[in-house]
């Protein structure tokens, strides 16, 4: 099939807000996350998706694996509809669309070992317990990692070695399309830039569609294709990333790129960024 | 040269284990003049807030200082009782930490937290207290603070929260700052309005101040002078432009290079292969050697010493 992979179609999703008293008499008020947002991911594309808090990228992550729902709009998964998939096949979708979060740490139960954490995972997928093992060592040589880090358990590893095991866990399931939220951020920078080597590396030999979800715009120019720039629960910008980031259209993405340090070239008068915040605002 | 604001002088500080104590600050040298702004840059592990919590005496019940000296105008900090130090802190040197929704009293009001820092340490009045308070506030970008002292943290975004610190910790007029990683929980775009918020505070204010920070980058923008600190060790200490220009040791340049940029050509990141050593763990030589590509036998073997090149210090048997 040639259509998108994964597309979007108007989907707003919105929480009230207020007491339980302000909802029965009406009072209550809707925060609305994502508004209205319509887009379309092709089979192999690398987008990476910039926001500050409350832009709604994560939100958008969360409606895209089926753990929220959307309020309004659909979501369609290589044509289908998510909301049919989830009803219809009992789960069997999820294989296709993996996901990859940003703490390490509590993504991963501290009492399984790795290999055991990943054998589930490849059990999961139907893959008979003779093989559960060599495809355990070859899932970890695909992030990177020996043997050896099989029986250990996460809080044996360093972040960035349980971040590839993330990557590992997801990669087990075969997916066609693998969602990262801020999977980099809370790593050291040494660390950070091998994660982000090992994630370019594998989006090109594996073909492997990816979602990348970054507040880091630096980040998503060294690894995505596409970038889409959001702020309060909308697409303002997006387009292939180089042109978006050479030539800002929209004056947030100006500012968020004003905003990246740039070392002493970097310093700048206080004027500058007071003046840039206020004409976004 | 004057006397430093700061001196800092073979420090050592160690967690207490079931083994006997495990040094993760093992002896760090440096200086910090007056109304000087110094980067403290590092990964983590590599000491840099463990040693400013010890500069503070702020350490946990599990940590303590093993050696060294910490003089602070003249007057050694590490011999000073802990109500000197209380008076000390907040009013001589103040202190931002990273996180600033678990450094505020989420009970109080904004302007009660204000104002009781300027009553602990100087015997002004009330009302004289609350209108410190308000300048403080306004001086740090908080508009209409009068009316804002009423209000309590869950009201204030995360940018505002740490802009209500640094006024708490520029409320008595301190001499030195101390920030610890002050942006890092912040969005880019606030980020920047508090790195410029620091740097007008300096020029206006005289303040010394060291800057912790993970990032390069970010640090450059706004120090005078850059020390790099790895395994517990200062591995590199120079101006900012030497250090983005002309960084000598190993780890310097390639934490510079494995930072993507938005200038600059694509392809892969310059990577530095393993992880940061961990305590307890440390190699008997340069901590740096395991995951150096310049490394040679003694680099393993024995530490180097923090020797002065010109206006640097560096501490590597192979400087670049």
């Amino acid at each position: 099939m040639s259509g998108p992979i994964l597309a979007l179609r108007g989907v707003t999703k919105a929480y009230a807000q207020g007491s339980l008293l302000d909802r029965l008499v009406g009072g209550a008020s809707r925060f609305v996350a994502l508004d209205d947002v319509t887009l379309e991911i092709a089979r192999g594309d690398v987008i990476g998706i910039v926001g500050e808090s409350g832009s709604g990228k994560s939100t958008l992550a969360s409606l895209a694996v089926g753990l929220t729902r959307p309020t309004a709009g659909e979501i369609l998964l290589d044509g289908e509809p998510l909301a049919a998939l989830m009803r219809d096949h009992a789960g069997s979708w999820r294989r296709r669309i993996q996901m990859v979060f940003q703490d390490s740490s509590s993504a991963l139960n501290p009492r399984k070992t790795i290999a055991r954490c990943l054998a589930q995972t490849l059990a999961l997928r139907g893959v008979p317990r003779a093989t559960q093992e060599d495809d355990t060592i070859a899932l970890l040589a695909l992030v990177g990692l020996g043997a050896e880090t099989a029986p250990r358990l996460p809080h044996e590893l360093s972040g960035g070695q349980r971040q590839r095991v993330g990557l590992a866990r997801a990669l087990a399931m075969k997916p066609d399309i693998l969602i990262a939220d801020e999977p980099v951020s809370s790593l050291d920078v040494s660390l950070q830039a091998q994660v982000i080597n090992l994630l370019s590396r594998l989006t090109r030999e594996l073909g492997l569609t990816l979602l990348f979800i970054s507040h880091d715009l630096a980040v998503v120019r060294t690894l995505c294709s596409r970038i889409i720039v959001m702020r309060k629960g909308r697409i303002v910008e997006e387009g292939p990333c180089l042109d978006v980031l050479a030539r800002p259209t929209h004056p947030y993405t100006q500012l968020l790129i004003s905003s990246v340090p740039k070392g002493i070239v970097g310093r700048r008068a206080p004027a500058a960024v007071a003046s840039a915040t206020s004409s976004v605002g | 040269m004057s006397a430093p604001l700061l001196k800092i002088e073979e420090l050592h500080v160690g967690f207490r284990g079931a083994d006997g104590i495990v040094e993760a600050v093992r002896g760090i040298d440096f200086s910090v003049a007056s109304g000087e702004v110094v980067g403290i840059v590092g990964e983590s592990g590599s000491g840099k807030s463990l040693s400013m919590l010890a500069v503070m005496r702020l350490l946990g019940a599990t940590a303590r200082i093993t050696g060294g000296r910490v003089v602070f105008d003249g007057e050694d900090l590490l011999a000073a009782s802990e109500a000197r130090m209380r008076e000390i802190r907040g009013r001589d040197i103040a202190m931002v930490f990273q996180d600033p929704q678990s450094s505020l009293n989420p009970a109080l009001s904004i302007g009660r937290q204000v104002i009781d820092v300027v009553r602990a340490h100087r015997p002004v009045s009330t009302s004289e207290a609350r209108r410190l308070a308000i300048q403080a506030l306004e001086r740090v970008g908080i508009g209409e603070a009068s009316r804002r002292l009423e209000a309590y943290p869950h009201e204030f975004s995360g940018g505002m929260r740490q802009r209500a610190l640094i006024a708490m910790a520029i409320a008595c007029r301190p001499r030195l700052l101390i920030a610890d990683e002050p942006t890092t929980a912040l969005d880019v775009t606030v980020q920047a309005q508090i790195v410029d918020l620091i740097a007008e505070l300096r020029r206006d204010l005289g303040l010394a101040v060291i800057f912790i920070s993970h990032n390069l980058q970010l640090v450059a923008e706004i120090v005078d002078r850059v020390v790099v600190m790895y395994g517990g060790k200062v591995v590199e200490d120079g101006s900012a432009a030497d250090i983005e220009h002309a960084a000598r040791h190993p780890y310097t340049r390639l934490l510079k290079a494995c930072v993507p940029s938005l200038q600059g050509p694509l392809g892969p990141l310059a990577a530095i292969e393993g992880a940061p050593p961990r305590l307890g763990r440390m190699p008997p030589g340069c901590p740096f050697a395991p995951r150096c590509p310049q490394a040679v036998g003694v680099c393993g073997r024995e530490m180097p010493a923090l020797v002065t090149d010109a206006a640097r210090r560096i501490a590597c048997w192979r400087p670049q």
